[in-house]
């Protein structure tokens, strides 16, 4: 099965690039020119590479995010929305207490933007949980409403007054350490990390998991042993929130140092998009979104060296989901053409 | 007590009729293709993107043509190819149409953004006097009154086709054998099927229609809603019709309800921004209504379910809930 959604994987992966490759001729630019200046980007000295990890963490943990919410069949598009509040509540909470010492500064300001991530996503669980509100709507919008609330949160009250809409710089005690000193990649990577780890056992290993395992699989079957499935997916859609909070906040914390209007550009979509491509397995969430963020980061050099627009390589990536959705190997299997090829194997 | 009075007809004028009917027909488009993708049983997410795309190539086409027919057929068209990629890779490649449909919204954003640079060497938006918009019914005869000209002139295409369009998906779903077909295989496809309803042709076919309504959802966007192109310039409106949708629980009356009251707090927002309330606010306000809106319908809904139920079947109801 595992084995099986790897190869998926890369085929996906492989045709995706030959796609993008056409696509490029297309245009006529060369694409081997153009892969390997986005590999340079990606990978070739310590600032390009902590691009990459800079960029790997949110994705990591939004599709994490998604993938917990799905765990309880629930679909959180608002991820996004979460991750936009825990930043300004993250922004908020480095700027208002003063004088703490680093390690808690920082725990504080990370309970606070997961609180705020957390009760955000509980709104559509509720909602979907009691009056089966369909999630994908409610929290589409919701995004909408929680982008516009920090909007005006930076523009009013937290306003740091300097032209641009952006709060003031969080205190030192609450910034998170830089680990590849000319990028902006930081310890976040191992706090994501260890998120990913924590969350993963927790899912498989604990009873809540079981929980929230059983809900996802079958409502009736929970149901008739006695798990209460609407406060299950209550609880699936706030751990989900306080994931999509803490990403915010690593975006906060570590990389801009204060809350810029308008900050993500889809980023928590891209993580929810590798969680669909994984179908939500675990296992193939980091690689994936190590994968997209090589794609991101490398992007930007070719963008740089060859005049491919960045919107090129968006393109590419979602040809990438498309193919991704599409099982092509499943189905290839399924066909008839193959079908008979390898029922011919076995008579033989 | 004046001064409260002209405050009042500040917010509430016969103005707002008008506006109202203009910020909800964009949603009513959408709204209706989601009708149509929903009562087949498929939850159509890719509207949005396909909105977006078609109201590019609408922007485009008017531009190079000059010709706003030329621009309407290409909308529907790039609709209709959207629509046929949904609908193999859900059909046929038995993808998650959730996964798909996003893909899809991805594309659109990306692919606009790549081809507004590519074509006409700009970012960000585009607006050219050369775009030739849909045709605006301006009635000569109520142009010496002012109330009657806001309330009767001054419609874009659309904006009037909208209405009737309303009645005729409402009479096509649930008054023609077409749509007692459609209901049944939305309803239970395995009984459709063996009715000797033919599943795959029917679906197809309900994706196909619904990627047209939402060309031209997005054709009326960008040439009738306004005259330019933005990058994202759907902004959600697509998922506002799949709201208004689930509102009005895939009824295309009840659906039209819905974009209405989207449209009227949009076009209430817009009075209130007079009064210094900041604009993210105003900008917020249609999305938290629609959320609000549609929480209180399905709040009612099963509230119904549950009067409803006797105690017999209340077992065998209970375990479809959740």
């Amino acid at each position: 099965m595992f084995k099986n959604s790897v190869k998926n994987t890369l085929l996906t992966i492989v045709l995706s690039l030959l796609v993008g490759a056409l696509l490029m001729l297309v245009f006529s630019y060369n694409p081997i020119y153009a892969y390997n200046e986005l590999i340079k980007g990606a990978f070739s000295n310590a600032f390009n590479f902590g691009g990459t990890l800079e960029k790997f963490v949110p994705l990591l943990l939004t599709a994490l995010a998604f993938a917990v919410s799905a765990k309880v069949s629930i679909a959180n598009v608002g991820v996004e929305g979460e991750l936009y509040l825990g930043a300004i509540a993250a922004a908020w909470a480095g700027v208002a207490f003063k004088g703490l010492p680093p390690f808690i500064h920082i725990l504080i300001s990370f309970f606070i933007a997961m609180m705020v991530g957390g009760l955000w996503a509980a709104i559509p669980g509720a909602l979907r949980a009691y009056w089966r509100v369909n999630e994908v709507c409610t929290t589409i919008l919701l995004n909408y409403v929680a982008k516009y609330f920090t909007a005006y949160a930076v523009n009013y009250p937290l306003s740091a007054h300097m032209g641009v809409p952006r709060t003031p710089d969080i205190a030192s005690s609450a910034t998170l350490l830089r680990i590849l000193p000319p990028s902006r990649a930081n310890i976040g990577l191992f706090i994501s990390l260890a998120v990913y780890l924590f969350v993963w056992f927790m899912i498989q290993r604990t009873t809540l998991g079981y929980k929230i395992r059983s809900v996802g699989a079958n409502v009736e079957y929970s149901r008739s042993i006695g798990i209460n499935s609407k406060r299950i997916m209550i609880s699936g859609m706030i751990l989900s929130g306080a994931i999509g909070g803490l990403a915010g906040a690593i975006e906060v914390m570590g990389i801009y140092g204060y809350f810029l209007d308008n900050f993500s550009t889809g980023i928590a979509f891209d993580g929810m998009l590798v969680s669909l491509i994984a179908i939500n397995d675990f296992r193939l969430i980091p690689i994936l979104a190590l994968f997209l963020a090589v794609l991101k980061q490398g992007s930007l050099g070719m963008e740089r060296f060859t005049g491919i627009p960045k919107a090129l390589i968006d393109i590419i990536t979602a040809l990438f989901i498309l193919l991704a959705a599409l099982q092509l190997l499943q189905s290839l299997r399924s066909s008839k053409l193959l079908h008979k090829f390898s029922k011919k194997k076995e008579l033989a | 007590m004046n001064l409260f009075f002209s405050n009042i007809s500040m917010i509430f004028n016969i103005n707002l009729i008008h506006s109202t009917i203009r910020s909800s027909t964009p949603v009513l488009f959408a709204a209706l293709a989601s009708v149509l993708t929903q009562q087949a049983d498929i939850l159509n997410v890719g509207i949005e993107g396909i909105m977006l795309t078609s109201s590019f190539v609408a922007v485009i086409i008017s531009y190079f043509t000059g010709s706003w027919v030329l621009a309407l057929i290409a909308a529907m068209f790039t609709g209709l190819i959207f629509a046929v990629i949904i609908a193999i890779s859900h059909l046929n490649f038995k993808a998650d149409v959730f996964a798909i449909g996003m893909a899809i919204n991805m594309i659109a954003l990306a692919l606009t953004r790549f081809l507004l640079q590519k074509i006409l060497k700009t970012s960000g938006s585009f607006y050219d006097k050369a775009i030739v918009p849909l045709p605006r019914f301006n009635i000569a005869f109520f142009s010496n009154n002012a109330t009657l000209k806001s309330l009767f002139s001054g419609y874009s295409l659309f904006e009037i086709l909208g209405i009737p369009l309303v009645f005729y998906v409402s009479f096509m779903i649930y008054k023609t054998v077409w749509g007692l077909r459609l209901r049944c295989v939305g309803q239970n496809a395995m009984a459709a099927a063996t009715a000797g309803i033919n599943v795959y042709n029917k679906k197809f076919e309900m994706i196909l229609w619904s990627g047209i309504l939402a060309g031209i959802a997005g054709a009326h966007l960008s040439l009738g809603y306004s005259q330019m192109f933005t990058e994202n310039m759907t902004n959600g409106r697509g998922f506002m019709g799949v709201a208004a949708m689930f509102f009005g629980g895939a009824n295309p009356l009840w659906t039209w309800i819905g974009c209405l009251i989207f449209g009227f707090t949009d076009a209430i927002a817009s009075n209130l921004q007079s009064f210094g309330l900041p604009p993210q606010f105003m900008l917020m306000i249609p999305y938290l209504m629609t959320v609000i809106v549609l929480a209180a319908a399905m709040a009612r809904y099963v509230k119904i379910e549950k009067y409803s139920k006797s105690a017999l079947v209340s077992s065998a109801k209970s375990s479809k809930e959740a």
